[in-house]
């Protein structure tokens, strides 16, 4: 056995991640010993002030590109504009919890450190190279999550949701680990770049190649449950509803997110097992993006509706991953960028609703909420528009990419199944918009906006538009930021 | 030396317990329990890949799993704790109503 | 070629306008209402510019004029690129003439959140001129579908007592139909962008509708005979259901007696225009063959929409129903016309849905105009009404006598030209005329009736004794509209005129088609 040997390591290419772990420990001390109970919001401050220079951070890395750890971890554009994406994400997580947790009397200030910790996690997943650390990275983004889920203490629905959400999520990661085991038993190595490697040296003996399409199988399977893809998405509308509201945006954004992202880059890494691994992909996207639009149909609570709308979603992400070499991975970055604003705003729009104490964030809530608050109501009709793919939105021009690259990809048969459902899928989104703007108010609801809310609605109507009316800049960057994925 | 094979078999046959505890058993205990089964098997494989291959990777990551599925279990054990004090009731049965 | 970019301006007024009237106080409707008008009347002013400032002969290279072109999603190929030609240029009018008329009407028929209801009227109208002026594929779809957006909410919240019904079954309805043309116009750009990157490589492809047009006929782009039918049907499914055409107009009746009487006057004189338009500028032009190949089948659906549109109307005794199931057989004649492959059915299709934005426009008016005075749109409420109102009569036979097709008015060229190109394309001929004779027919009989029952006889209602006729408000806006009506009737020419480059640049590809076999 070789002996080991500390391989060179590179810090400066790890800087965002240093950053935005080493200021969450920090801050976890910060908040016991220096911020008084009651005033938890400073606390909140300094975590997004945290993600903000750990953005400021990256811009300097731009130019940069490598890899360290022996290869673990790399750096390049395309995990740089996902960092910066899941920073945005985990920043606007913390403004709308801000004001949120006192309101629900479960005010923590380790709340905004955990989300700092999932962030990172989410970091790392894009950064990684490599099955290990991919797998530290998802574990540290979902033990930081099961906590959170469960945040809602003494709200029984809250800790059963964290304890559901723990106890499938340690399940996907024994699928997971196991079929790292197996990918390791067979081709010897962890690394993408080894694995690919040695898939590159065909043909192999037969014991190994069962050996490596059971273990990318249950690595498959791993993977279908974090991003939630049907037929392992059951746990999802429990989860979001039992959790409290901001934990559910971050999770609908974040964790799917990094899990597609790192898929992405595993699947443009092992390109020797396409063969194999699409065919499998698109049965999984074709039932996603049909059970998970046909799921919300049913749904009259709007929490249990957006998680099941996450679930289609991720169906349509799944078509970008496909054909990531095609311009899919571009129109991923894209659609990810558009999903994670538009539906933070969505879910901003829900937590102005949601009274202290209850459980319910019934659809009727929503009715006639237009004269009682139009701008609110305005967001929300964009925000569901944008999450409908209607013209002029980010959601629209999302689609619009994703299914351009998969059609070029030879995808259509995907393509149609996504814009029928996308058909369906205007049912239930315009169901709300209904609600809003043509009925009467069934009872009481008096939306509490604050200043972080509004900030963050603001921002994302904003953003929502701007992605759809003129994408030209964001899609620019997004295609330099894949030069060094080869996309 | 035992062939490697050995060890896959013996693997797979726990990693197949630890999924029908987790899918049956609605102990949460007891599932926490599978869930370990299921990593500690994995151990098992990628102990016995690395001895067969002689390479440090498999090994390091075991390293790994086992820290990662105590922080799991501290963390379930938690929750556990603080449903246990909402709900007031000592069975576990009763507040554990999950499934895979 | 122009200093001025003129498209542009017309299209963004209304947005301007609608930006201008967020900032303006949200219950004073007396100025939101001024200030709608002022931006409408603007709009139209400047839109007077197209007709006199269009020049095309045939045989041009394009006919396309006031051409803009901005880059806009380069890597994608997509531009902001407008233009009109003859097909367009009548359409772009007609809307911006509307405008204002529609506006005018608000002040008797829209009495809650005014100003929020001219910011979507407003929105609407940049949505649908972006439509009619788009020569991108994409900037197309995307003014095409966000056409959706203000007029659902337009009938669901201003609407009678069943809106949201109706609301919804317009958004699905049409949101449906639609996103298949998406998955066409990606396909197109897909296949055009592979097919020339075999000359060219790292071409990056385009949207823009007159290269595609251009590469399609030059041959540089060459489709399959099933792809091309499955692009035409795609396109073909999203234009059909906003015609509508039968068996697809469910929609329209609901969303009509719903809606309230300005936007039934934009859904019907322009709305279902767009799907006339769509078919003319992309059907013909880009699928020549699958147009011949599907001609014949649709032009019998076009017929039975003009048959039952006309024997449900009959039937009814709601006069807004009826108006709204006489556009789904008026509508039929236009995709009749349209189908029939020909410079005169298609310059016949292109003047009657102007005809029919004016005259049907001009019928939701004057039901609502009764409606507001009575609230009931029930024939049997009424009769004698010409006893109490003599010029709300008089101008309501006029329009009557335009919508059944009587000659000396507008509605008759329109007719009677698609009438001239039904019988002289092949495959269609006589029996196709017989029917289109037979929907004039009709609609002659199920139109006198409503006049007969409403305005004839005695004064029976007590209740109608006392209607005061036509405001100074609804005489301007009735007369406004029959101006066009009796103008386009005794000289036509005028119309079609600056048309027929364009129409024959639209047909090229159909004559190649014929040629060939």
């Amino acid at each position: 056995m070789e002996s080991l040997q500390i391989p060179p390591v590179d810090l400066r290419l790890l800087t965002p991640l240093l950053i935005v772990v080493g200021w969450a420990g920090a801050l976890l001390l910060i908040d016991v010993f220096f911020v008084p109970d009651g005033r938890k919001k400073i606390t909140g401050y300094l975590a997004i002030a945290g993600l903000a220079v750990a953005g400021l951070a990256g811009i300097p890395l731009w130019n940069l590109s490598g890899s360290t750890f022996s290869g673990m971890l790399v750096l390049d554009r395309y995990s740089l504009a996902l960092t910066w994406i899941f920073l945005i994400a985990g920043a606007l997580s913390i403004a709308v919890a801000l004001d949120y947790l006192p309101r629900h009397a479960i005010e923590q200030g380790e709340y905004y450190p955990l989300i700092m910790f999932a962030v990172g996690g989410m970091i790392l997943m894009a950064q990684s190279a490599d099955l290990i650390t991919l797998f530290l990275g998802i574990e540290l983004l979902s033990i930081t999550l099961y906590i959170l889920t469960g945040f809602a203490y003494p709200r029984v629905a809250s800790e059963e949701a964290g304890m559901k959400y723990l106890v499938l999520g340690a399940f996907a990661a024994g699928f997971f680990v196991y079929g790292i085991a197996l990918i390791f038993g067979a081709t010897g190595a962890t690394s993408l770049a080894g694995i690919a490697a040695y898939l590159g040296r065909q043909p192999f003996a037969p014991q190994e190649e069962t050996l490596f399409l059971a273990g990318a199988s249950l690595v498959l399977i791993g993977f279908s449950f974090k991003i939630a893809l049907v037929p392992f998405h059951m746990w999802t509308p429990d989860v979001y509803e039992g959790s409290p509201t901001p934990v559910a945006a971050f999770m609908s954004v974040g964790t799917k997110g990094a899990a597609l992202a790192a898929l992405l880059r595993v699947t443009l890494a092992l390109e020797e097992a396409q063969t194999f691994w699409l065919p499998i992909l698109a049965v999984l996207a074709a039932a996603t993006m049909i059970l998970g639009n046909l799921g919300a149909l049913g749904q009259s609570n709007l929490k249990r509706m957006l998680a099941y709308s996450s679930i289609g979603h991720a169906g349509y992400i799944l078509l970008g991953i496909m054909v990531a070499a095609e311009r899919g991975a571009e129109a991923f970055l894209f659609y990810i960028l558009a999903y994670t604003l538009t539906n933070l705003g969505a879910f901003g729009v829900l937590i102005a609703l949601e009274q202290r104490g209850e459980a319910a964030w019934s659809i009727d809530d929503f009715a006639g909420l237009y004269q009682r608050r139009p701008l609110l109501a305005v967001a929300m009709a964009l925000f569901m528009f944008s999450l409908a793919g209607v013209p002029p939105t980010a959601g629209f021009m999302g689609k619009f990419f994703i299914f351009t690259a998969a059609y070029a990809g030879g995808l259509g048969w995907l393509v149609l199944i996504g814009v029928l459902t996308s058909a369906i899928a205007a049912y239930y989104y315009l169901r709300v918009v209904v609600k809003m703007f043509m009925q009467e108010p069934v009872r009481e609801v008096r939306p509490e906006l604050t200043r972080g809310l509004n900030t963050e609605i603001l921002i994302a109507g904003v953003a929502t538009l701007i992605l759809g009316l003129l994408p030209t800049p964001i899609v620019l960057l997004v295609e330099r930021s894949l030069v060094a994925l080869g996309g | 030396m035992v062939p490697t094979s050995y060890y896959i078999m013996l693997s797979a046959a726990l990693f197949a317990i630890g999924v029908l505890g987790v899918l049956i058993r609605r102990n949460a205990l007891v599932v926490f329990m599978s869930v370990e089964l299921m990593l500690n098997a994995a151990n098992l494989v990628l102990v016995a890949f690395a001895r067969e291959r002689l390479s440090i990777d498999g090994q390091v990551l075991v390293f790994f799993v086992i820290t990662v599925a105590a922080a799991e279990v501290a963390v379930g054990l938690a929750l556990l704790v603080a449903i246990f004090r909402t709900k007031h009731t000592a069975d576990v049965d009763e507040v554990s109503t999950l499934r895979g | 070629m122009e200093t001025l970019p003129i498209l542009s301006l017309i299209l963004w007024l209304p947005t301007l306008g609608a930006l201008g009237l967020l900032l303006a106080p949200r219950d004073n409707a007396e100025l939101a209402r001024r200030m709608a008008l002022i931006v409408a009347l603007l709009t139209f002013v400047v839109s007077l510019a197209l007709p006199f400032g269009y020049r095309a002969t045939p045989g041009d290279a394009s006919t396309m004029r006031f051409v803009e072109n901005l880059p806009w999603l380069p890597m994608f190929g997509a531009s902001y690129s407008l233009g009109v030609d003859g097909v367009s240029l009548w359409l772009v009018l007609l809307t911006t003439f509307l405008l204002p008329i529609v506006i005018l009407s608000t002040w008797d028929s829209v009495h809650t959140q005014v100003r929020n209801f001219q910011i979507l009227m407003l929105l609407l109208a940049t949505a649908m001129i972006g439509v009619f002026i788009s020569l991108d594929l994409l900037l197309f779809y995307i003014f095409w579908e966000f056409t959706l957006i203000p007029m659902t909410l337009l009938i669901g919240i201003w609407g009678g007592s069943n809106r949201i019904y109706a609301a919804r079954k317009f958004f699905l309805y049409t949101f449906s139909g639609s996103v298949l043309m998406l998955v066409a116009i990606i396909g197109l750009y897909v296949l055009h962008r592979d097919a020339l990157a075999i000359g060219q490589p790292g071409y990056t492809g385009t949207f823009n509708f007159t290269t595609i047009l251009a590469n399609l006929r030059g041959g540089a782009l060459q489709l399959d005979a099933t792809i091309e039918r499955l692009l035409f049907g795609a396109f073909f499914l999203a234009f059909a259901i906003k015609v509508p055409l039968w068996p697809f107009h469910t929609w329209l009746p609901d969303a009509h007696v719903e809606a309230p009487t300005a936007g039934s006057v934009i859904l019907a004189g322009v709305l279902l225009k767009l799907g006339s338009y769509g078919l003319i500028r992309f059907n013909l032009t880009l699928f020549p063959e699958a147009s011949r190949w599907a001609a014949p089948a649709i032009a019998i659906l076009a017929v039975i929409g003009i048959i039952y549109g006309a024997i449900v109307a009959f039937a009814q005794s709601d006069m807004k129903k009826l108006v709204a199931y006489s556009s789904v057989s008026h509508m039929g004649f236009i995709v009749l016309g349209i189908f029939a492959l020909n410079h005169e059915g298609v310059s016949g299709a292109i003047l009657q849905s102007i005809n029919h934005g004016l005259s049907t426009g001009a019928l939701f008016l004057i039901v609502g105009v009764l409606y507001e005075r009575r609230h009931t749109r029930e024939m049997a409420e009424y009769g004698g009404i010409w006893k109490v109102m003599p010029v709300y009569g008089g101008i309501t036979l006029l329009v009557t006598l335009s919508s059944a097709g009587l000659p000396g008015l507008n509605g008759f060229i329109g007719e009677y030209t698609i009438m001239q190109g039904a019988f002289l394309a092949p495959e269609l001929s006589w029996p196709f005329l017989g029917f289109a004779v037979l929907g004039v027919v009709l609609a002659a009989v199920y139109l006198l009736r409503m006049y007969q029952t409403v305005f004839m006889g005695d004064l029976r209602n007590p209740e109608n004794q006392d209607l005061n006729d036509l405001n100074p408000r609804e005489l301007t806006t009735l007369a406004a509209l029959c101006l066009p009506i009796i103008a386009l009737g005794l000289y036509p020419a005028f119309a079609f005129e600056p048309m027929q480059a364009s129409v024959g640049e639209v047909l090229t590809g159909i004559a190649t088609a014929v040629a060939g076999r």
